[in-house]
C-alpha cells in the first residue's frame, strides 16, 4: 500500500469532479430543494380544520361547543351532506340520535380517518362532559412536545437518506465510467493496487460526501429550523459514517451494471427498500415479523435509529446505542469496501 | 541461435485462454528480442488484444508459460517495466493533458515529473497543448497523449494495441518514427495491427489467426516463404496453409 498512489487517485477525483459543474450542482442543490419541499409539506404544526356536517336534529348547544375548536361544523340535510362527503368538501357526517351520534367518514385515507375520528370523539366528549377533554386529560411529553411537527420527527431520517442516496448514485456512476471508458484497464496495468484505487475513491468522494452531509445538516437545522436536542457534531459523525458506506456501496454495485442506465435501475433495488424498511415510513418495531430481520441488515436502519435518538431524544455520542450504531455503520462501510476491491477483477472479457 | 543468457523481452510458450466457450488463445507461442519492434499481425478477433492483455497482467492464461524479461507479467508491470497503451485512449476527458500525465506519473512513482512530462509531450509533439483539456483535443491528439502517458516512466517494454487507429497518415508516419527512435534507445516494442503497411515497418512479425501464431519472421522472410509479391498476399497464403 503506497499512500502516494492513494492520494493521486483521490486528488484526480476531486479535480475531475470540480470541473463537472452539473453533478456538483445536483449533489448540493438537489437535496436542499427536496428537503425544502418536504419541509413545506410536513413542517406545519397547524393541522387543517376538520369539516363536519351535522344532520338530523343537532342540539343547539352543539354549535356553540364547536366554536373555537379545530372543527368546522355546519348543518345540512342528509343527502346534501353525503354529496359533500363524496365530493371531498366535508370530512365527516355526524347524525345525532337520542342517546348516540352516528359518525360517517370518507375513509379512503386511513391516517386522515384516524385524525378525524379522534377529533370528533374529543369534541363530542367535550359536549357531553360540558368541559374540554384537555382540562382533565393532561398530556406531557418525554420527547418532542406540542409544537413538534411531523418534519421534526422525520428530519433525522431524511438527513440520512438524502446524503446516502445522492452520494451512492454519484460514486456508482463515476466508478462505472472508470470501468467502461477503458481507464480502469489502464490503471490495472500500472503498479496501482486494487485496494489503493478503492481507498483513493473513498478519499476523493469522501470529501464531497462529507461536504454534502454538512450542507444537508446545516440546511435542515438553520434554514428549515428543525427542532433537535442532541449535539450537532454527534449528528454529523453518524451521518459521516453512513456516507462513507454509501460511497463504498456505489463502487461495489457498479460492478453489476454495464452502463449508466442500469446503474440508475439499481436504485429501486438498493435504495428504495432501505427507505421503506429503515423507519422512514413505518417504525422498525411495527414492521412484519419477516420484514424486521431484513431491516436489521440495512445500514440506513441504524443510521435512522442513531440520528433519531440524537436529534429527537438528545442522546450523547457516548451513549451505548449511538456507539453501537456507529460501529455497525463503520463495519458496513468496511465490508462493502472490501467487496468493492473484490469486484475489480483484472480479468474482464 | 537464440540467446541463452540474457532473458528475452517476451517469451510466451503454448498460451491458452478461453472466455466461456470462446477460445481466444489456442497455444500461442512467440518470443520478442530485447530492443526490437515486434508486430502482431492478424484480423480482428484473432487474439491480438487478449495476448497483449496477458502481457499487461490483465488476463491470466488458462495454460502456458509467459515471462517479461524473465519475470511473470504482473511482477514486471508492478515493477514499472511495462507501458501499456490501450486501443482507445485511456484518459480523463475533464482533466487537462498535464493533469492526466501527472496522475499517471504519480501511479508509476515517477520522479522529476516536470521534466518527464515535458520530454514525453515533446516526443509526441504536443508540448504546446499541455494545458488543454483532453475533451477539447482531436482523436489523434488524444492517442498521442495516451502514448505520452505510456512513456512517462521509461518502460523497457511498450505494449501498443493498434496505436494508430484514428491517426491520420502524416501522424502515423511520425508515430512510427517515435517507435523507431524508442527502439534505438533500447526499448522493446510489441505492437498489434491489422494494417499491412505498418507491419512492414516492424523488425519481426507474428501472423496470428484463431489464437495461434501461424508464421513468424521479418516481412521479407514471410513474403519469401509464401512465395508471394507482397505481405498481404503472404498473410492470406500462410493463413490458408495454416
Amino acid at each position: 500500500m503506497d499512500p502516494r498512489r492513494v492520494r493521486a487517485v483521490a486528488r484526480r477525483i476531486v479535480l475531475q469532479f470540480r470541473r463537472d459543474r452539473r453533478s456538483l450542482g445536483l449533489l448540493f442543490i438537489a437535496p436542499i430543494l427536496v428537503l425544502t419541499l418536504v419541509g413545506q409539506l410536513w413542517g406545519s404544526s397547524t393541522a387543517s380544520k376538520v369539516r363536519i356536517i351535522a344532520v338530523g336534529d343537532p342540539p343547539p348547544e352543539l354549535l356553540d361547543a364547536f366554536k373555537g375548536t379545530d372543527i368546522d361544523l355546519t348543518v345540512a340535510d342528509r343527502d346534501a351532506a353525503l354529496d359533500s362527503l363524496k365530493a371531498g368538501t366535508a370530512d365527516a357526517i355526524v347524525e345525532f340520535q337520542e342517546n348516540s351520534a352516528d359518525v360517517t367518514v370518507e375513509g379512503s385515507d386511513p391516517t386522515r380517518t384516524g385524525t378525524i375520528v379522534g377529533q370528533v370523539q374529543a369534541a363530542l366528549t367535550h359536549l357531553i362532559l360540558e368541559t374540554p377533554l384537555a382540562s382533565f386529560v393532561k398530556v406531557s411529553y418525554l420527547y418532542g412536545g406540542p409544537q413538534y411537527t411531523l418534519l421534526d420527527y422525520l428530519a433525522p431520517v431524511l438527513i440520512g437518506f438524502f446524503a446516502y442516496f445522492f452520494i451512492f448514485l454519484l460514486s456508482c456512476v463515476s466508478f462505472l465510467r472508470e470501468r467502461t471508458s477503458g481507464t480502469l484497464e489502464r490503471l490495472l496495468a500500472s503498479p496501482l493496487k486494487r485496494g489503493e484505487l478503492i481507498l483513493g475513491y473513498l478519499g476523493g468522494f469522501g470529501v464531497f460526501a462529507l461536504l454534502q452531509a454538512l450542507v444537508i445538516l446545516a440546511w435542515t437545522v438553520f434554514v428549515l429550523k428543525v427542532q433537535y436536542r442532541g449535539n450537532l457534531a454527534t449528528i454529523f459523525i453518524v451521518e459521516a459514517t453512513l456516507v462513507v458506506g454509501a460511497v463504498s456501496l456505489g463502487l461495489a454495485i457498479s460492478a453489476f451494471a454495464r452502463n449508466e442506465l442500469q446503474a440508475v435501475q439499481f436504485i429501486p433495488l438498493v435504495i428504495l427498500p432501505q427507505a421503506f424498511l429503515s423507519g422512514l415510513l413505518v417504525p422498525v418495531d411495527q414492521l412484519n415479523d419477516w420484514l424486521r430481520p431484513i431491516s436489521r441488515v440495512l445500514p440506513l436502519t441504524y443510521a435512522t435509529e442513531a440520528l433519531r435518538s440524537v436529534m429527537v431524544k438528545g442522546y450523547p455520542l457516548t451513549d451505548p446505542l449511538i456507539l453501537r450504531d456507529i460501529a455497525i455503520l463503520a463495519g458496513f462501510a468496511l465490508v462493502v469496501a472490501i467487496a468493492a476491491v473484490a469486484s475489480i477483477r483484472r480479468e474482464v472479457a | 541461435m537464440r540467446r541463452l543468457v540474457a532473458p528475452l523481452a517476451v517469451e510466451a510458450r503454448d498460451i491458452r485462454k478461453h472466455f466461456g466457450s470462446v477460445t481466444a488463445l489456442d497455444g500461442l507461442t512467440l518470443s520478442v528480442n530485447v530492443g526490437e519492434i515486434y508486430g502482431l499481425l492478424g484480423p480482428n478477433g484473432s487474439g491480438k488484444t487478449t495476448f497483449i492483455r496477458v502481457l499487461a497482467g490483465l488476463v491470466r492464461p488458462d495454460a502456458g508459460d509467459i515471462t517479461i524479461f524473465g519475470r511473470p507479467p504482473r511482477d514486471a508491470v508492478a515493477g514499472g517495466g511495462v507501458g501499456y497503451m490501450t486501443q482507445a485512449a485511456a484518459l480523463y476527458g475533464e482533466l487537462s493533458v498535464d493533469e492526466n500525465l501527472r496522475f499517471f506519473a504519480a501511479l508509476e512513482g515517477v520522479g522529476d515529473v516536470e521534466a518527464r512530462i515535458a520530454d514525453a509531450l515533446g516526443r509526441v509533439g504536443l508540448l504546446e497543448r499541455r494545458r488543454s483539456v483532453v475533451n477539447t483535443l482531436s482523436g489523434g491528439m488524444r492517442t498521442r497523449v495516451s502514448l505520452a502517458a505510456t512513456l512517462l516512466h521509461g518502460p523497457k517494454l511498450l505494449l501498443l494495441d493498434e496505436p494508430t487507429v484514428g491517426v491520420d497518415p502524416a501522424q502515423r508516419r511520425e508515430f512510427w518514427e517515435h517507435f523507431r527512435a524508442l527502439a534505438s534507445s533500447g526499448v522493446t516494442i510489441l505492437v498489434s495491427s491489422h494494417v499491412m503497411d505498418e507491419a512492414s515497418r516492424c523488425d519481426r512479425l507474428g501472423l496470428i489467426r484463431a489464437g495461434k501464431v501461424l508464421a513468424e519472421g521479418s516481412a521479407r522472410e514471410l513474403v519469401t516463404r509464401a512465395g508471394t509479391s507482397d505481405l498481404e498476399s503472404a498473410f492470406l497464403a500462410l493463413s490458408a496453409a495454416g
